[in-house]
């Protein structure tokens, strides 16, 4: 800072100068002015003066005024003048640092605004404390309520404070830092007793952090000399703690309301993984929704789809042999087998009833076919299991039907289901128990054949119509032989065009024939049961006769 | 050499403030000249030749982009260095002051470090 000297005051051309100038004229020209070394400044010197006085500022000598008696008067007027200057500059410093202390804080403000990462904001506050009041070290440390717990999210400067010991005494911090106060301490013995600071630290200052009247916690700093703070510092450092402490207290609660988020998000999540496996994902989809959450009641589509039953043959014999607990961990590992073949030919399970399981093929109905293929080997690999462990063979029947589908969401308010409604899903149900009548482990409806696709790898044989009980339509009923194993499947196939030819002799009456064929047929093939229940219908028609208007149609009296 | 710095402002404060900041730039010989609104300044330039010039923009009789215009572009004195002051919230016009030729464009409240910094090295010294 330039002192105010004499010089700056008369001896550069300006209004203080040429009044002084015009004085010492009036004064006949007889006085002159020097600086503090003798220096001319203002005037014209005769060779001796005849009085000298001084001019001084706070005690010091900064100039000679010499000459007449006049000088005394010069003197004493420019003692006043620099009196003045001096307290204008003083002001001018003191007015200057406001304005630097509000431009620290416009800019603090500033950069708060950058940011919503608490710890980033933590640091950015003790760099600009630190800045503006000068330390060797600082600390901010912030106080969790809930936990009991002191962080220390930002440090600056020397190692001046030891963390270690800082956040195992809070009780000394709640003392000083976390009081709720803001002070300059110059005792720091206790603090050093605890090992908190270094023993060169000789003062202290510190603001309290606080959110309405909960203390966040402190911004401290400490500094190596005894005077190093004044309460301008500490009017400062609790400017900053406080715009800091609304900051960082926004901050954290942003970030746990995005943790909350996450939470209930994830919660969601694996609430909808769970119903997908509840109610059919596929189900849901077909209604035009998303996720169960989104389906209400009365929501319907009408599809055409494949629909599939399968059963466990003679289950009640087998469930008297076991006991509950046998009976469900059979009728379990039963499902979780046939289970992923249904899905891997996208198809869903609907239902599971019982030892029953109803299964929807919404796309193609040679996706169901070749699940029933696959479940069927799915029993064999059972049955080879079963055979090693001394147990006897299971038997599914599996029957398919394709239709209209209403798929919908049926119920009440408080108890809703996914159901579906249709005459075709009846109709797959009847021609699954066909499977124990005609002894065929596969059945699909004429409807089905229809549906598919021309080129495909499966080998049918047709087992005539049959007029299903309480039903006015004749249904006509074809076997896919391709689930049998592979020498009874061998067999089949080189028997097929014999068959399928026996059965035409069949609805045609021609009896006699029928019958050679069908012999002709089990010679080749003993365990073909299809063969065999043809076989003994011609044998029983030749013997009495034919019904009246017999039109090759089996009735069936039995569901 | 005599330096001349002209410190330009209708508020008075922000004039004494500013000459307060170069202070100590006195030791170096440097002279400070004052104006409080744009004609005078404009005066005191084609007189004086100040090095540098601090100049407010918000000023009544004829503002600060104004005098830097006609100083730069019509008078064609490159010599004098121009920082512009305005207060915050007029970002928009740093486009304008470099189309008037300003060489520095600052905000309000002026950070006095910044200022005391961008004199000595206008002026080269230290």
């Amino acid at each position: 800072m330039a002192r105010v000297s004499l010089k700056n005051i008369v001896g550069k051309k300006n209004e203080i100068n040429t009044a002084v100038l015009a004085l010492m004229d009036q004064l006949k020209k007889a006085t002159w002015i020097e600086d503090e070394n003798g220096k001319l400044l203002l005037g014209n010197p005769t060779k001796t003066p005849g009085s000298s006085f001084s001019v001084t500022l706070d005690n010091e000598i900064i100039g000679w005024v010499k000459g007449d008696e006049n000088s005394l008067m010069i003197a004493n007027l420019l003692a006043y003048l620099v009196q003045k200057e001096a307290e204008k500059k003083k002001l001018g410093t003191e007015v200057l640092n406001l304005y630097q202390e509000l431009n620290v804080i416009y800019n603090f403000s500033e950069q708060l605004t950058q940011t919503i990462d608490p710890d980033v904001i933590a640091q950015l506050t003790l760099e600009q404390a630190i800045h503006s009041i000068p330390s060797h070290s600082g600390v901010i440390v912030l106080w969790n309520e809930e936990k009991k717990h002191l962080a220390v999210p930002a440090r600056s400067g020397e190692q001046l404070f030891n963390e270690e010991h800082l956040r195992h005494n809070p009780g000394v911090l709640l003392k000083i830092g976390l009081s709720g106060q803001s002070e300059i301490i110059t005792d720091l013995s206790l603090l050093k007793e605890k090992g908190i600071i270094e023993n060169d630290v000789h003062s202290l200052i510190y603001a309290a952090m606080k959110v309405k009247h909960r203390i966040m916690g402190a911004i401290i700093l400490a500094g190596k000399n005894i005077e190093q703070y004044s309460a301008a510092h500490l009017k400062l450092l609790v400017t900053l703690a406080l715009q800091s402490s609304t900051a960082i207290e926004s901050a954290m609660l942003y970030e746990k309301n995005i943790r909350e988020a996450r939470e209930r998000e994830e919660a969601m999540l694996r609430i909808h993984e769970v119903t997908k496996k509840f109610v059919p994902h596929e189900f849901i989809r077909s209604l035009g929704k998303e996720t169960l959450t989104d389906v209400k009641l009365g929501d319907q589509v009408e599809k055409i789809v494949t629909v599939l039953f399968t059963d466990i043959r003679d289950f009640t014999t087998l469930s008297e042999k076991m006991t509950p607990e046998e009976n469900f961990h059979f009728v379990s590992s039963f499902n979780a087998r046939l289970g992923p073949v249904i899905r891997s030919n996208n198809g869903f399970i609907n239902q599971y009833l019982g030892d029953s399981i109803m299964a929807i093929f919404p796309e193609n109905p040679e996706d169901a076919l070749r699940a029933a293929v696959g479940m069927q080997k799915a029993v064999h690999e059972l049955n080879k299991e079963r055979k090693e462990l001394g147990l006897p063979s299971i038997r599914a029947g599996i029957g398919m039907h394709t239709g209209s589908l209403i798929m919908g969401i049926t119920g009440d308010e408080f108890r809703m289901d996914a159901a579906t409604i249709s005459d075709t899903v009846n109709t797959a149900a009847r021609i699954e128990s066909l499977t124990k009548y005609y002894k065929s482990p596969l059945l699909l409806s004429d409807h089905t054949l229809q549906y598919l696709n021309g080129q495909n790898n499966f080998q049918f044989r047709h087992l005539g119509s049959v007029k299903l009980k309480g039903k006015n339509n004749l249904l006509s009923i074809v076997e896919c032989i391709n689930g049998f194993e592979e020498l009874l499947f061998e067999r089949k196939l080189q028997t097929l065009s014999q068959f399928n030819e026996a059965m035409n002799l069949y609805h045609d009456q021609q009896f006699e024939n029928a019958l050679q064929l069908f012999q002709t047929i089990l010679t080749n093939d003993p365990d073909d049961l299809t063969a065999n229940y043809f076989l003994t219908n011609t044998k029983k028609y030749l013997r009495e006769g034919v019904p009246k208007n017999w039109t090759g149609t089996e009735e069936m009296v039995s569901k | 050499m005599e330096q001349k710095i002209l410190i330009v402002d209708d508020e008075a404060h922000i004039r004494m403030l500013i000459e307060q900041t170069l202070e100590e730039l006195e030791d170096e010989g440097v002279e400070f000249l004052t104006a409080e609104n744009g004609e005078i300044a404009l005066d005191i330039i084609q007189k004086e030749n100040p090095k540098l010039v601090f100049l407010d923009v918000m000023m009544p009789k004829m503002n600060g982009m104004e005098v830097c215009r006609r100083v730069k572009k019509e008078l064609g004195l490159n010599n004098v260095f121009i920082v512009l002051l305005t207060a915050k919230g007029q970002e928009l016009d740093r486009q304008r002051g470099q189309e008037v030729g300003a060489d520095v464009y600052m905000t309000k409240p002026f950070d006095p470090e910044i200022i005391l910094t961008k004199a000595k090295e206008v002026l080269g010294i230290e």
